[in-house]
């Protein structure tokens, strides 16, 4: 039965898989320095990040592309993509009338409304959304809303015109631009992304949201988001992701920073579904994300949860530096991997301050042909007393030809740390099957109801809507792919 | 293996020093050996950049401590090993890597048929190098090139051996030497064996010990192992032990790390058969200076397998511990019932525990778990204890014998756990 199921499953089309046809200005393909002043003047940026980006690029021609991820796919060729692709009209956007109505359709199709977003702005409001179209910010809704609050909420590019100050102050704070291979190349060639600061003591009033999209074909996307929250600040933040069907594998190297400051919290939820290739593992995203948090003064939280269900190849490890005392690191995570879809993801939880705590819990969902690895890292360094971590990651195996591994590595050097890491890779059960079964649930909707239970303690940690889409991802991902 | 690197000085100049005075092997294979040299040649001694050698820089310390290799080994006469012995044993001695028939005792129970290396023939010798190849690890690769003379030890068909056997592997150096020993334990079909391996140093100069020891289970066959590692502050080793077992067989072992500048043991079990199982302990104190680093590789082929793995650790003063532990399920290897546990407690704020309990899992119907923790000791109960009238520090040795004793009490040769578990409250 398992293999029917299975068949029928691969039968599943993505369906967010449509190209938008609209004019995109782009640079030529390739990487050298001049790409890199190419894009830093179409954006106007100001000396010092044209530095930043030149030093990134020059460390990170002396880089090797990272191999120990659990992970096998052709190297991306880095002359081969193009850096930089704006969908044209580039001139600013002072209402949704005059955006390219192509655009808008895309986004009515992903089931993001502009309109709608526009239409509820009147009456009532929760989700302000900032839309990356092949790395370049479109629109960002609710903006005068929340300038009242004095809340910065835009694209990278308008902070970078608008607050340089403060992008140069925290850029690369968490993510320094030599931090790794990708994390070098998004600093060398990033063209846009969303900047977010909370000033002391306000409460972000509504969910801030980017949805980002690849869309012209041979595009690599190098978004950067950079979320600051500073004294007694709070928000959650959402991040959604799609791309359109493609032969060939499009790379996505984007870097997420999150800094708190003293008694601050930032939740930060994700919801991922890149193109993942199709039933034969062809095309597909390379999914290789930086995203760190910097719990920087005292008393700070930062909270990361993820659902994964798209790309061809995934690599991420979304971190929390604890360096404040008392602050505490959080990352929830459910990655579904199906057909050839490879994903290597986990989280580093580095304790510094005293009193940290940290809590990982991840559940990896593997079918197909798939690998699904979990690799994270926990650290207390010495003088990182009464630190505090709890870690949990399952593996649920859908059929025989799929994988399941854990690397958790721990290391502790004070000695009044307590730290606990357990796992378990399991099926789902026959008799849990036969139990729904026999009160006339069919396997299908059986294998629905087990896995949302499963997933239950990570998807409760999403905000409403974003688990109402996260539910309908899994269930789409998963269809029919036990027996 | 992942990193390709160019041979690195201090193979070079090690490798040197051995061949001096290298022996002539004949019961290795030649295209083992070729396969070795190649291995030290592409990879070198593995550093801290190699993945499996991560927390124990094998290099570093070959560079920091053995600058000149002298193998100035001396041999020693029957009444120095007197106190290694165990009583209730049958006692063999493998002095500085090589079998010693003088030393040891007179094998009166039947079925056994022990014999050096250098002795072996036919069937024998098609065994050598079977399990332990030397493209996996460096380490193995430069024992196949440069042991010497180890031990051949079969147990026949059908012969459940009714007394412990126990193997003294012993060094005696004055001068920075390097040992390269090496044997091969057989369970023959049905048989049964509980074999107790000790490594002790009884030189007064520095000697990195390499041991390799390949280890094949027969259909039916159990063999139960007692590790008991007390080498002294003078001695480095690396301990790799290749171990199959086949269909119905039975394969344990328990591993005490008493003492011992760096100890790195190397676990690799490959369950290679269905319906068999393995069973892996370790107990490790560490102090001062002292890394210990445990590691296993579970291997699951077959389906129906069972493997389980309980690993313990305390560490103390600027010492540093490491658990690193792999269970590697098959795609054929459903209905695997795989559990790894690793417990340490950290005593100094300058010391280390390092634990990676890696699952690595291609079949879908097996129930793998793991789990490992690490703290200190429980402040409520050392409470209670202090509460009724029991001094800070007996307290302390009450609850860190107790958190050992869960190992230590699998331990099924009475005198053995009698002398670990005095040797034990010593060194706490």
């Amino acid at each position: 039965m398992a293999n029917e199921l299975l068949e029928e499953h691969i039968q599943n089309e993505y369906k967010w898989g449509f190209i938008t046809d609209i004019d995109a200005d782009e640079a030529p393909k390739g990487l050298n320095e001049d790409i890199i002043r190419f894009i830093s003047a179409k954006k106007k940026e100001p000396e010092w990040l044209l530095e930043f980006r030149l030093k990134a690029f020059r460390n990170w021609q002396n880089m090797v592309e990272p191999e120990w991820a659990h992970v096998s796919y052709e190297k991306p060729n880095f002359q081969d993509i193009i850096y930089y692709s704006a969908p044209k009209p580039k001139k600013e956007l002072a209402s949704l009338d005059e955006v390219d109505p192509e655009l808008l359709k895309t986004f009515e199709k992903l089931g993001i409304s502009l309109e709608e977003q526009k239409r509820l702005s009147g009456v009532q409001s929760n989700i302000a959304v900032d839309v990356v179209f092949d790395s370049v910010s479109v629109k960002t809704t609710f903006k005068e809303t929340l300038a009242e609050k004095g809340i910065i909420f835009c694209s990278f590019s308008e902070a970078v015109q608008d607050h340089p100050e403060l992008v140069k102050k925290y850029m690369g704070m968490a993510v320094p631009p030599t931090d790794n291979f990708y994390a070098a190349l998004n600093s060398a060639v990033f063209t846009d992304g969303s900047f977010c600061y909370i000033p002391k003591g306000v409460r972000s009033p509504m969910e801030l949201s980017t949805y980002f999209r690849i869309n012209a074909s041979g595009t690599g996307q190098f978004e950067r988001t950079l979320i600051i929250a500073d004294e007694d600040a709070y928000v959650s933040y959402l991040e959604g992701c799609t791309a359109p069907q493609r032969d060939e594998n499009q790379l996505h190297a984007a870097v997420v920073e999150i800094i708190t400051h003293k008694n601050a919290e930032v939740k930060y939820s994700t919801v991922q579904n890149w193109y993942p290739g199709d039933k034969d593992g062809k095309g597909g995203i390379f999914n290789f994300v930086t995203k760190r948090g910097l719990c920087l003064e005292d008393n700070s939280k930062i909270s990361w949860t993820q659902v994964e269900t798209g790309s061809a190849v995934t690599w991420k490890y979304p971190s929390v530096i604890l360096k404040g005392n008392n602050s505490v690191g959080e990352f929830y995570s459910v990655a579904v991997t199906n057909n050839y879809q490879q994903a290597d993801t986990g989280t580093k939880m580095i304790h510094i301050g005293k009193n940290t705590r940290s809590t990982i819990i991840s559940k990896g969902i593997s079918a197909g042909f798939s690998n699904n690895s979990y690799r994270g890292l926990v650290q207390i360094k010495k003088g990182a007393s009464n630190a505090r971590n709890f870690s949990q990651c399952d593996s649920l195996l859908m059929g025989d030809k799929c994988g399941a591994h854990t690397f958790p590595y721990i290391e502790i050097k004070d000695k009044s740390a307590i730290v606990e890491h357990e796992a378990t890779t399991s099926k789902i059960g026959e008799d849990q099957l036969f139990y729904c079964k026999q009160r006339g649930i069919d396997t299908e909707k059986a294998i629905g109801l087990i896995v949302n239970g499963y997933c239950k303690e990570v998807l409760n940690k999403l905000p409403m809507e974003f688990a109402v889409e996260a539910q309908k991802l899994l269930a789409i991902s998963l269809e029919g792919s036990v027996g | 293996m992942s990193l390709a690197e160019t041979k690195s000085a201090v193979t070079q100049q090690l490798m040197e020093s051995l061949q001096k005075q290298a022996p002539k092997i004949a019961f290795i294979p030649d295209a083992e050996i070729v396969s070795a040299i190649r291995q030290l040649e592409e990879k070198g001694i593995p550093n801290n950049k190699h993945e499996d050698y991560k927390y124990c820089n094998i290099e570093a310390c070959i560079r920091r401590e053995f600058k000149s290799v002298e193998q100035s080994f001396q041999s020693l006469g029957i009444e120095d090993i007197a106190a290694y012995k165990i009583d209730e044993a049958i006692n063999l001695v493998v002095l500085n890597g090589a079998y010693s028939a003088e030393l040891s005792e007179k094998v009166i129970a039947k079925g056994i048929s022990i014999k050096s290396l250098n002795d072996i023939s036919g069937k024998e010798k098609d065994l050598i190098a079977s399990q332990a190849k030397s493209f996996s690890d460096s380490l193995i690769a430069l024992n196949t090139v440069f042991c010497n003379n180890g031990l051949f030890f079969k147990v026949e068909k059908n012969n459940a051996i009714p007394m412990p056997v126990h193997i003294i592997y012993i060094n005696n150096t004055d001068k920075p030497s390097l040992s390269n020993s090496r044997s091969f334990i057989h369970i023959e079909t049905g048989s049964e064996l509980t074999l107790i391996e000790s490594f002790v140093n009884a030189g007064t100069g520095k000697v990195f010990s390499n041991y390799v020891s390949e280890k094949l289970l027969d259909e039916n066959a159990k063999l139960t192992c007692y590790t008991f590692q007390n080498e002294g502050a003078a001695s480095y080793s690396v301990h790799t032990n290749s171990v199959k077992v086949n269909r119905y067989a039975n394969y344990s072992n328990t591993t005490l790390t008493l003492s011992g500048e760096l100890v790195r043991n190397n676990h690799n079990v490959e369950l290679a058969a269905s319906n068999c199982e393995a069973h892996l302990n370790g107990l490790f104190l560490t102090k001062g200076t002292q890394l210990v680093d445990n590691h296993t590789l579970i291997d699951h082929q077959m389906p129906n397998c069972e493997s389980n793995e309980l690993y313990k650790g305390i560490a103390s003063g600027k010492s540093s511990g490491t658990f690193n532990g792999k269970i590697f399920v098959r795609k054929d290897a459903q209905k695997t019932n795989a559990y790894q546990s690793s417990k340490n407690i950290l005593l100094s704020d300058d010391a280390t525990i390092n634990t990676k309990p890696q699952l690595e899992i291609y079949a879908d119907d097996v129930k793998c778990s793991h789990g490992t923790s690490t703290g200190k000791i429980d402040t409520d109960a050392l409470f209670y204890l202090k509460a009724r009238g029991i001094g800070e520090e007996s307290a302390r040795k009450l609850l860190l014998q107790a958190f050992a004793e869960e190992v230590i009490e699998k331990i099924e040769v009475e005198s053995l756990k009698e002398r670990i578990l005095q040797l034990f409250e010593k060194t706490l």
